[in-house]
């Protein structure tokens, strides 16, 4: 996903294993896909808590959608 | 950073691929997210993260295997070289892990452990409202507890669940069957119970929570024994004081009791209500909450080590009483263990307080305050309603000194009466050694039953003021007593023995005069007196040789009243001398007065305390010996007087000098024989024994016991040397017997001797009316008949006085020699007085060679 990781290959994916262990145990709910996205997205400097933030609403946003597939309304 | 974003979104939220309008609104709703204040003031120590994180995850899995878990993830992370800002990734991660569950945890009980409450957001940053609706549940992988949990559930055999034991268990701690728990009356004699598990085929109980209920249902079966023991005295009359103050203190601690349980129990209930009704889920409930049976456990701890002790101070009290119930808690005072100590020194100190109260009184008082007889000293209930007599003024004469038994001694016959002083001091009070609590020490409580009787003693004894004089002496002393002041007690006891123990010798000794009543039975009974016996016995003399019945009382007395006035005893105090009386034993046919006459002092009360019947039968025996070998000695003295005065004028037979010489030889050995006996009686040991006595009324310790026994021991050493008795059981008086043969024969020889001067003399008075008639003088004209010289007459007497002497001699021997071997080193000195110098030694080889 992100061009930053693509020399470090290696290293990056046990970061980012480690990385999905703790997000597993920590009950995140999120996959693989979204949390590289994250993570390069904190360390480009975004403020973690904000992020978290947006992660949240944006479930919230998926599932208010979900529960009325057809209206469509937005 | 947008790609990024849009990616986000697209992978979360499926339709906004679709979408772009959505899309696009959703990237830019983020950015505003991203650009607003939200967390900006993050600290950044990963340490304090990474705690925070780990407490998240105890809270929702306590037996920490997450926890390690991520401990052992986070250091991994650390190693990695790639990520710049490793605490924020973290953030974020814990951010997202706790705000979905933020609304699904229930408020629970321990707030300090509760997770933080998640960031404030600002509210202006929501486009809706967050939906209050909790999330499903994240899926987790089950531990193996559950796994068990579900396989017992699906072969029916679920356990039961704890709350349900535990509501049981509390029943059980206030000794109530449960439900699924219940106590049953079993067939063991000792009355305890059973503890059974109902048995429902729908529930297991499982062992180890059988066991735990078990241990908890100790308590509750300690309770009830406690409770029944407290109740059953409750309800009865006639429980002593200090069970009444255990019961107190017992029930103290039962309502101490009540408040934990009632405290556990307010715990149970929020924990239960907060989960009705039960579902098949409700273990896994988070535990650290509320009670548990394992924390019930910890609670009641405490509680059964107390619990164990009173039972056991119940067990006890059943079979003791009073101070042996104090001594019983006492001896479970001497504890190594500071818990048991603590318990017991609070019980001592409640239960003792009774026992202290009555003590108070007996020590200050003198008084016995003790309905239920839980004392150490015990008031016979024969006695109980008698006092000590009051001293009768008009004294001697009356019936008996003992007047102030006060119209109950009216009924009773004299000899009952004359034992009052010493059978009240005796007998009253009794020492109880297994009532004496351990705590005070025997020598303590002997004291303490001394002082008490002595004051008894003074207080019914003597007039008011006495009583007045003692009690605001002790007044000063007395303190307040408790248990928790073992040594202001052991001094209170001191200081109040010292002063009631003072107090009566000095009653004794300058109220009643206790030392001039002594002096006066040592003057008068053991003939002190030397001029006074004198003159009694002369003036006496002639009457006591008529038989018993012959003598009147009302001649004895006059005598003894001249015998009084014509010698120094006149200078004595009217109080004594109107105690001594003059009187006959009880006499037998053909006993002369010499046997019967004996002189008495009468004491009254108190003194009679010292002076008991006893004594003065002792001092009545002394007097008699006393009186006899002073007989003797008189008679001897006269005799001796009319011969050795009599031969040289006018006993003139000069074929019979050689007898008479013999006749003062014998008469000289008899004379040193009774004088040594009465030097020894006299001298050695009534001055010695009365010395010793002496002392120990000067020296002013001890009480009225050790008076008694100071008097008893001065009689009893007189009575023994006096009379020569020998220790040897059956023949302690062979040697009495002896001496009293001796004192027989001298009497005879007397006779004898007597005999023999008057034919002397006859014969004399012949021969000279013969040298007169010689001379032609006619003196008198008597008969040629009466006066004729009879041989065989003066053969007859003079063998009578050979037989005497012989006899004299042989028996002085013996006793000599019994004497010599006595056991009593004064009477081996009385054997070398009498054989002086060998006498009876030397004449014994020679009657041998």
């Amino acid at each position: 996903m992100s061009s930053r990781e693509s020399d470090r290959i290696t290293a990056a994916q046990q970061t980012l294993d480690v990385l999905y262990d703790i997000s597993q145990l920590l009950n995140t709910g999120l996959d693989k896909e979204t949390l590289a996205t994250c993570v390069g997205m904190i360390e480009s400097g975004v403020n973690p808590e904000a992020l978290a933030a947006v992660i949240q609403e944006l479930r919230r946003e998926s599932q208010a959608m979900s529960g009325r597939p057809t209206t469509n309304g937005r | 950073m947008s790609s990024s974003l849009e990616s986000l979104v697209t992978s979360l939220v499926p339709r906004a691929r679709q979408d772009v309008n959505l899309k696009k609104e959703l990237v830019s709703h983020c950015q505003d997210i991203l650009t607003s204040h939200i967390g900006q003031s993050v600290d950044n120590d990963i340490g304090y993260l990474a705690d925070v994180v780990k407490r998240t995850l105890l809270q929702s899995t306590p037996d920490g295997a997450t926890a390690l878990c991520f401990t052992n993830l986070l250091s991994r992370l650390l190693d990695q070289p790639i990520l710049s800002r490793k605490h924020a990734s973290l953030q974020f991660l814990h951010s997202l892990s706790l705000s979905p569950r933020v609304s699904s945890v229930s408020p629970s009980f321990l707030p300090s452990l509760a997770p933080p409450p998640p960031l404030s957001r600002p509210s202006t940053a929501t486009l809706t409202p967050i939906d209050p609706s909790p999330p499903a549940r994240l899926p987790k992988g089950k531990s193996k507890a559950e796994l068990l949990r579900e396989y017992r559930n699906k072969i029916g055999q679920p356990h039961l669940p704890e709350y349900l034991i535990l509501r049981d268990t509390l029943y059980l701690l206030q000794g109530i069957s449960g439900k699924y728990v219940h106590f049953s009356a079993s067939t063991d004699p000792n009355g305890n119970n059973e503890l059974v598990f109902t048995d429902d085929p729908s529930y297991v109980i499982s062992r180890p929570t059988k066991a735990l209920v078990h241990r908890l249902a100790e308590v509750g079966h300690l309770y009830m024994r406690v409770d029944a023991f407290v109740r059953e005295r409750e309800g009865k009359v006639g429980v002593g004081m200090i069970e009444q103050s255990l019961c107190h203190h017992l029930q103290t601690r039962l309502t101490e009791y009540y408040r934990l349980i009632a405290v556990l129990e307010s715990q149970m209930v929020s924990h239960v209500s907060g989960d009705d009704p039960p579902g098949q889920d409700d273990a896994s409930i988070p535990e650290e909450t509320g009670l548990t049976l394992k924390r019930l456990d910890v609670w009641i701890e405490d509680w059964k080590l107390r619990m164990r002790m009173m039972s056991v101070c119940v067990e006890g009290a059943k079979g003791a009483h009073g101070g042996a119930l104090v001594n019983l808690i006492h001896g479970y005072a001497d504890n190594g263990d500071p818990f048991i100590r603590k318990f017991t020194d609070q019980l001592l100190e409640e239960v003792s307080k009774p026992f202290f109260a009555t003590l108070h009184k007996w020590l200050f008082s003198g008084e016995l305050v003790d309905p239920f007889s839980e004392f150490f000293v015990a008031v016979d209930p024969e006695l109980a309603h008698l006092q000590y007599g009051q001293p009768s003024q008009d004294g001697v004469g009356s019936s008996g000194g003992d007047g102030g038994f006060g119209g109950l001694g009216e009924g009773e016959d004299i000899s009952g009466e004359r034992e009052g002083g010493l059978k009240l001091w005796e007998s009253k009070y009794q020492f109880q050694k297994d009532m004496l609590p351990a705590f005070v020490g025997e020598i303590f409580g002997r004291k303490i039953f001394s002082t008490g009787k002595s004051l008894n003693f003074i207080r019914y004894t003597c007039h008011d003021s006495d009583w007045v004089a003692t009690q605001e002496k002790l007044s000063n002393s007395s303190g307040t007593l408790q248990y928790s002041d073992i040594a202001g007690l052991e001094h209170s006891i001191d200081t109040a023995y010292q002063i009631a123990s003072q107090r009566l010798f000095e009653v004794f000794f300058e109220k009643y005069r206790l030392l001039d009543h002594l002096l006066a039975l040592k003057h008068y009974l053991l003939l002190g007196y030397g001029d006074f016996v004198d003159q009694l016995m002369e003036t006496l003399s002639p009457s006591l040789s008529k038989p018993a019945n012959a003598l009147y009382r009302h001649n004895l007395t006059a005598t003894l009243e001249s015998a009084i006035r014509s010698s120094n005893a006149q200078n004595d105090s009217p109080d004594v001398l109107r105690r001594l009386d003059a009187r006959m034993l009880e006499y037998s046919h053909g006993e002369i007065g010499w046997d019967v006459f004996t002189l008495e002092y009468k004491v009254d009360s108190p003194i009679d305390t010292v002076l008991d019947p006893d004594a003065m039968v002792k001092y009545l025996k002394l007097f008699n010996h006393m009186w006899k070998i002073k007989r003797i000695e008189s008679t001897l003295t006269k005799g001796w007087m009319r011969i050795a005065g009599g031969a040289r004028t006018f006993l003139q037979v000069p074929e019979l000098d050689f007898d008479w010489h013999q006749i003062r030889l014998v008469m000289a050995e008899m004379i040193h024989f009774i004088r040594q006996m009465e030097a020894y009686c006299q001298l050695e040991v009534i001055e010695c024994s009365w010395k010793i006595l002496l002392e120990f009324v000067q020296r002013r310790e001890g009480d009225l016991d050790a008076l008694m026994e100071a008097h008893g021991a001065y009689l009893e050493r007189m009575v023994k040397k006096v009379l020569l008795l020998s220790p040897k059981a059956g023949r302690e008086e062979n040697l009495l017997n002896q001496v009293r043969d001796v004192f027989a024969i001298i009497l005879q020889f007397r006779e004898a001797t007597d005999d023999f001067y008057n034919y002397c003399l006859s014969e004399a008075a012949r021969r000279d009316s013969e040298r007169d008639a010689a001379r032609g003088v006619v003196t008198s004209i008597p008969s040629s008949a009466s006066n004729r010289r009879d041989p065989e007459a003066v053969d007859d007497i003079l063998t009578r006085v050979r037989e005497y002497s012989t006899s004299f001699s042989e028996r002085a021997q013996t006793i000599v020699q019994a004497l010599s071997s006595h056991a009593d080193l004064d009477c081996r000195f009385l054997a070398i007085r009498l054989s002086f110098s060998d006498f009876y030694k030397t004449r014994k080889e020679s009657q041998k060679s």
